[in-house]
């Protein structure tokens, strides 16, 4: 038997054997539907990449642009309206949703922004100036907060699926490269101790139908001689049979003197019988 | 015959003022100022006009630290020409304050409805719109307690009484109390200038009244148009229109009915100069339309904003072709102030990196 240390720990019985081969069987369906959740999980994966990129390219953009307004704005009226936008500004203008998307079993956060309609908190700064700098830059601005809100959502996403990717992968491993193999390895084992089992039960039930006939013949034998030589022909019987029964131990591999203390009981009480049978 | 006895109290500030005007950036200076690589540079270009007060700053310094630092610098010159003056020339220039202080009054009203620390907001105050009893704003917790025992004692007082209640401090927007004492103070100082017996009659109530008569009407066109879209009604707009400028009355009247871009743009067409500013702004489609959706506005139309702040510039320089006059300290204040704004604008664009817009600023020297 190769490595006991790469099966289980089982008794190597029939039960067992079932067992085991149900479980090897689950272990290679998990398996392949395992396999094929990573697939889609990293189809997903590198989709959202590519999309991450993207969305880091036009946030450079469109902050580049907001700042600029910004900067236009400052221009525009001349001083610091930072404060008083502060001030001003109520109630969010710019919202969030938020949504769940299932990817094969993987829940992703997904952000989706709107703007209320008829919030216009300080649509008039800057009413004497610059007015419309303001509103500009705010619109700027939305944009690019837009830009921002989809690229947190993808960089969830990114993250979320990095994590269960790597967890899916390290069972699809494990279970190709451990548990299948151990379980293979134990269905093995079983079986090779079950045929062991099975050959020895099979000798021992030859050797229980080959000696008493062995001992009747030889019996027989010795009534037909009539009695004459009687003492010399039991003794030939005997000593034959006892030949015959030794041969037959050596035949097996196994140490010869337990199994024949072993069978030695149970075939003399067979005998005895047998020869009642016999004489009857 | 203003000119016997002007030196006298006012010749001295008059030469100092002329100086500082010598002083101002020109057109080279802003050629190469467009032409720097990194902040640094433009600091460099910077030197000569603003050495003392650019030396603490260090490498590379924000664009908003720049601008508080040219700000600095107006702001002791200012004092210094004030700290000069005497007579009307005093009253002058306080008069010119005003307007900052409304800014700086407006701020801590702002501060007191949403119950902040007023005192944290003295430090964000214009510097130039600074008077002694600012500080006591502060104490006041609520508005009514502000209205009826602190603003009374500020120098805007004049300008609530009659036109604001303390319940229009609680209800209306805080843009329109700020619009509606910048009306009051146009006008007050146009009255001022037009009827004080130093200034009557004299190259300052002329200038002057050019300089504000354009100040009202760029504030009305500009209320109008950015009132388009917002809940201010067109009789309130109406209040806040200054009663005096070249658009005043039917201008100002056809502004209170004008819906939009193109109703305002024939309020205005009785005057000539507004009128080629709208042609200008119409077709370049910068202001008035649903604006450019790409972000900022297209690079090479000026907007409407660009050709008032050209226009006034212009006025300014102006003001420095008449001798005897208090007009000139005004109009040095606002050409120093746009300086400032083209030196943030330049600095922004060179630390955005956008060196497309850079060309963006007003120089008329």
């Amino acid at each position: 038997m190769s490595g006991a240390a790469d099966r289980e720990a089982v008794f190597p019985t029939r039960q067992s054997l079932g067992l085991m081969k149900a479980k090897l069987k689950g272990a290679e369906t998990g398996h392949s539907l395992l396999k094929r959740k990573s697939e889609a999980l990293t189809k997903r994966f590198r989709e959202i990449t590519r999309r991450i990129d993207e969305a880091k390219r036009k946030m450079g953009r469109v902050m580049q642009i907001a700042s600029l307004s910004l900067a236009e704005v400052t221009y525009a009226v001349g001083g610091n309206i930072g404060f008083q936008i502060q001030e001003s500004a109520r109630s969010a203008r710019f919202r969030l949703r938020t949504k769940q998307e299932n990817v094969s079993g993987v829940l992703l956060p997904a952000f989706e922004s709107y703007l209320t309609e008829g919030n216009n908190d300080f649509a008039m700064t800057g009413l004497g100036k610059g007015g419309q700098q303001v509103q500009r830059c705010r619109e700027t601005y939305a944009r690019a907060v837009e830009a921002l809100v989809e690229l947190a959502s993808l960089q969830t996403a990114f993250v979320i699926l990095d994590e269960v990717i790597k967890v899916v992968n390290r069972r699809v491993n494990a279970i190709e490269h451990v548990i299948i193999p151990r379980t293979e390895n134990t269905i093995k084992y079983i079986n090779s101790e079950l045929d062991e089992l099975d050959r020895e039960e099979f000798y021992r039930l030859k050797k229980v139908s080959v000696y008493p006939w062995k001992l009747r013949h030889a019996a027989h034998t010795a009534q037909v001689a009539n009695k004459k030589q009687r003492d010399n022909a039991a003794m030939d019987a005997e000593m034959k049979a006892k030949r015959e029964a030794k041969a037959a131990l050596e035949l097996e591999n196994g140490a010869p003197e337990e199994v024949a203390d072993a069978t030695a009981g149970p075939t003399d009480l067979l005998a005895a019988e047998e020869d009642e049978d016999v004489i009857f | 015959m203003e000119g016997l006895l002007f030196n006298v109290n006012n010749g001295y500030i008059e030469g100092i003022v002329r100086g500082y005007r010598n002083g101002l950036l020109t057109g080279a200076n802003y050629t190469n100022m467009t032409q720097c690589e990194t902040i640094d540079d433009l600091k460099l270009q910077l030197g000569p006009a603003y050495g003392d007060f650019l030396a603490s700053l260090p490498p590379n310094p924000s664009t908003s630290t720049l601008a508080a630092k040219t700000t600095d610098k107006l702001v002791a010159e200012f004092r210094y020409v004030r700290a000069n003056a005497v007579g009307s020339l005093a009253k002058f220039m306080d008069y010119l304050t005003y307007g900052y202080m409304i800014d700086n009054v407006a701020l801590l009203i702002t501060g007191t409805l949403h119950e902040r620390d007023t005192r944290e907001l003295l430090d964000r105050c214009h510097p130039l719109g600074w008077f002694e009893t600012m500080p006591v704003l502060c104490v006041a917790t609520n508005i009514e307690e502000l209205y009826n025992s602190v603003l009374i004692e500020t120098p805007l007082a004049p300008y609530f009484k009659g036109s604001l209640s303390h319940q229009d401090l609680d209800e209306l927007n805080i843009e329109i109390v700020r619009n509606t004492l910048y009306k009051n103070y146009l006008e007050d100082f146009y009255q001022f200038v037009n009827s004080h017996p130093d200034m009557a009659g004299t190259p300052t109530a002329e200038v002057m009244s050019e300089i504000l008569e354009f100040e009202a009407d760029r504030r009305a066109i500009n209320i109008t148009l950015n009132s388009f879209g917002t809940e201010l009604s067109k009789a309130d707009r109406k209040k806040l229109y200054p009663n005096f400028g070249l658009l005043y009355p039917e201008g100002t009247l056809m502004l209170s009915r004008a819906d939009d871009f193109e109703g305002v743009r024939l309020a205005v067409e009785g005057v000539g100069d507004y009128k080629s500013f709208f042609e200008a702004a119409g077709l370049g489609g910068g202001v008035g339309g649903p604006g450019n959706m790409a972000g900022g506005s297209g690079s090479d139309g000026k907007t409407l904003e660009d050709m008032f702040y050209q226009k006034e510039m212009e006025i300014s320089k102006g003001a420095f072709t008449r001798q005897f006059t208090f007009a000139i300290v005004y109009a040095w204040v606002k050409l120093r102030e746009q300086e400032i704004r083209n030196i943030t604008w330049i600095a922004e664009c060179i630390a955005q990196n956008q060196k497309e817009r850079i060309g963006n600023y007003i120089s008329v020297f």
